[in-house]
């Protein structure tokens, strides 16, 4: 009895931690290989790679918990990087152009929230279509060339090192981790997104604001990703409008793969960080033990669907027993 | 007396958005660019229309039965290099047919995973489907290894595809003729026969569509099937207007036929629409490009353009219901 009670426990917690699962599945499997798999520097790199990523996610994240969606994430993080680089490149200081940038994203995020929030309006079509119009504003920006920064101060931002091995948007990323955890955690903000979330009437009749509340969850998505523009444009030391055309996807795709349910209410930031996470190790894997391209995708392709579907049977199951 | 008038003229307009759109549309280019009804022109955008308006046949239904599918750029580039491949083996009819079969399939299993999984709301469906879309891209790049097939080099007669690509009867293009051909098909399909009207019913409801007694899960895999066949379309009317046929040769598909169906009046909520509206929109969009072509505007404006058509649409398809 106590070994079934036993079983059904562990089996109870890996049918909702998928991604975990899965990024022990890859750890184990990595073991039989010798790769450089297992080096301190490896998993630097690992969190290097995925770090912009995963600050578009926790912003994203916010709005996800409140029962939206930013589709548009892609675009803002394209339009805030070329922003960036052309304030920095028309000699203005650093500091005002990351601000720029980040009004940018705010804006975008704003008009998002009145589409969404006010008027009431399909959250993932309407990012969708801003997503499109954004990236039309950033080749019209740039004529749809690369535009390269000249300025080197601005390409430190990203590529320096902090005690000589740490990179630097490891570090920001893990400040950013701890500081959307402790809003989401421990503020009246973060708690009362979880209540509109879950149940948007009844949160409403406690006497939450929902309206500006979940307004302000669009407005935080949207700023964080031009926040992770202007880090990506830093990195790579341009700004160009082919930046971000697939993360609107990948980024809610890898937050949904962690746990945060779309239907709002549930998951959070460690969720969130798991669930791209384990996109970047699949990659990682499949790079140390030189799978081609194409098949890489295609393994991507599998993963998103067998963690989302059955993420969605789990749900089917439970309704069928209610 | 008078305010009833103005009310019901009112309410004239609001019905057809999107035909008073196209009116004003026309006339407004007509005088800014004479040459815009001209003969050559008009030649020109019945040719422009190609295989965006398949594509947005197809997603129609999927929308009025209440989902969404963003797997069609997938199946566009697989069936596109799988037709021309195959030319060669089995010879033009075979491959065109075997073409058909595989869009119809890929379609079909898209609804079957959906089905499996028990996915019923339609952000899990919009990540599934894009999961799908990443498999189906990379079963293409492995297809072809990244190389562009080109119909010319198949040892075996292509006429078919050169007809249908270049092909006039008197001034319409023959793609067009077989374009209205599926419409009439679809239309017919869709209000008069039992399936047409079980997809609308699960659209509308549905929990009182299986009620009812209809079989939701054959309903949505038909819906997911059509969709997959009229992709499968719109590829072989890409490629053969072409004449050319590589793996990302999808890219952007998805969001064009979501923005036609959307623009021309179908909910995406579901239940409600046609593939008649469908056209209207079809028509909006390709004459939208068209006229910014004719006044001389940037490609990137164009894509602003429908990102705010996209988005405004959805805002006022939305401001109706309140």
């Amino acid at each position: 009895m106590s070994a079934k009670a036993n079983v059904n426990k562990i089996w109870a917690v890996i049918s909702k931690q998928k991604a975990v699962v899965a990024i022990i599945a890859l750890m184990v499997m990595m073991l039989f290989f010798d790769t450089t798999f297992y080096t301190p520097y490896n998993w630097l790199d690992m969190l290097r790679s995925t770090a912009i990523l995963e600050i578009v996610a926790f912003g994203v994240t916010v709005a996800v918990i409140c029962g939206g969606c930013d589709l548009s994430c892609g675009g803002t993080l394209c339009l805030g990087g070329i922003l960036a680089v052309m304030m920095v490149n028309k000699g203005m200081p650093i500091w005002l152009a990351v601000i720029a940038a980040l009004v940018s994203g705010a804006v975008v995020g704003f008009i998002n929230g009145f589409l969404v929030v006010h008027q009431k309006t399909e959250p993932f079509i309407i990012t969708l279509g801003m997503g499109m119009l954004l990236k039309g504003i950033c080749q019209q920006l740039t004529d749809a060339h690369p535009l390269t920064c000249t300025s080197l101060e601005f390409m430190k931002l990203s590529n320096m090192k902090f005690f000589g091995t740490v990179p630097s948007l490891v570090v920001y990323m893990l400040v950013l981790f701890i500081i959307f955890y402790c809003i989401m955690r421990f503020t009246s903000f973060g708690r009362n997104c979880y209540a509109i979330g879950g149940n948007y009437e009844v949160a409403k009749y406690s006497g939450i604001k929902v309206v500006p509340i979940k307004w302000a969850a669009f407005i935080i998505s949207g700023t964080v990703s031009a926040l992770a523009g202007v880090l990506l444009a830093s990195r790579m030391n341009t700004g160009s409008s082919v930046y971000g055309d697939t993360t609107g996807m990948l980024v809610n795709c890898g937050v949904v793969i962690g746990g945060t349910s779309f239907a709002g209410g549930v998951g959070g930031m460690v969720e969130s960080f798991i669930g791209l996470f384990v996109i970047q190790l699949l990659t990682n894997c499949m790079n140390q033990l030189g799978v081609d391209g194409y098949y890489q995708r295609l393994f991507e392709g599998i993963l998103i669907v067998i963690i989302i579907a059955s993420d969605c049977f789990g749900r089917k199951l439970k309704r069928e027993r209610v | 007396m008078t305010k009833t008038k103005s009310n019901s003229a009112v309410e004239f307009l609001k019905q057809n958005l999107v035909l008073c759109g196209i009116v004003v549309l026309i006339i407004v280019t007509a005088i800014a660019e004479p040459k815009f009804v001209g003969a050559a022109n008009l030649n020109n955008i019945l040719r422009q229309l190609g295989p965006l308006p398949f594509a947005a046949l197809g997603m129609t239904f999927v929308i009025i039965g209440g989902f969404i599918d963003l797997s069609i750029v997938g199946i566009i580039s697989l069936v596109g290099v799988v037709t021309i491949g195959l030319i060669d083996p089995l010879g033009q009819v075979g491959a065109l047919l075997a073409g058909l079969v595989l869009g119809a399939f890929l379609g079909w299993l898209n609804g079957f995973v959906l089905t499996a999984c028990g996915a019923m709301t339609q952000a899990e469906v919009l990540f599934i489907t894009y999961g799908m879309s990443s498999v189906y891209t990379a079963l293409a790049l492995i297809y072809t290894k990244s190389e562009t097939l080109r119909i010319a080099r198949s040892s075996k007669p292509y006429t078919i595809f050169t007809t249908l690509g270049s092909g006039n009867i008197g001034i319409i293009p023959i793609a067009l003729i077989v374009f209205l051909l599926f419409l009439i098909l679809m239309h017919l399909f869709h209000t008069k026969t039992i399936w047409g009207r079980a997809i609308a019913l699960m659209g509308g409801n549905k929990d009182a569509a299986y009620l009812v007694g209809f079989n939701v899960k054959a309903t949505m895999r038909l819906a997911y099937a059509i969709n997959g066949l009229m992709s499968a379309l719109a590829s072989v009317a890409l490629l053969s207007r072409v004449t050319t046929a590589t793996a990302t040769s999808g890219a952007g598909y998805e969001t064009n036929a979501i923005l036609c169906v959307v623009v021309g009046g179908t909910t995406l909520k579901g239940g409600k629409g046609s593939v008649l509206r469908t056209m209207l929109g079809v028509v909006l969009i390709t004459l939208l490009g068209n006229c910014m072509n004719m006044l001389n505007l940037s490609t990137y404006m164009q894509t602003v353009m429908r990102g705010t058509v996209l988005v405004i649409a959805i805002w006022l398809d939305n401001r109706k219901e309140l």
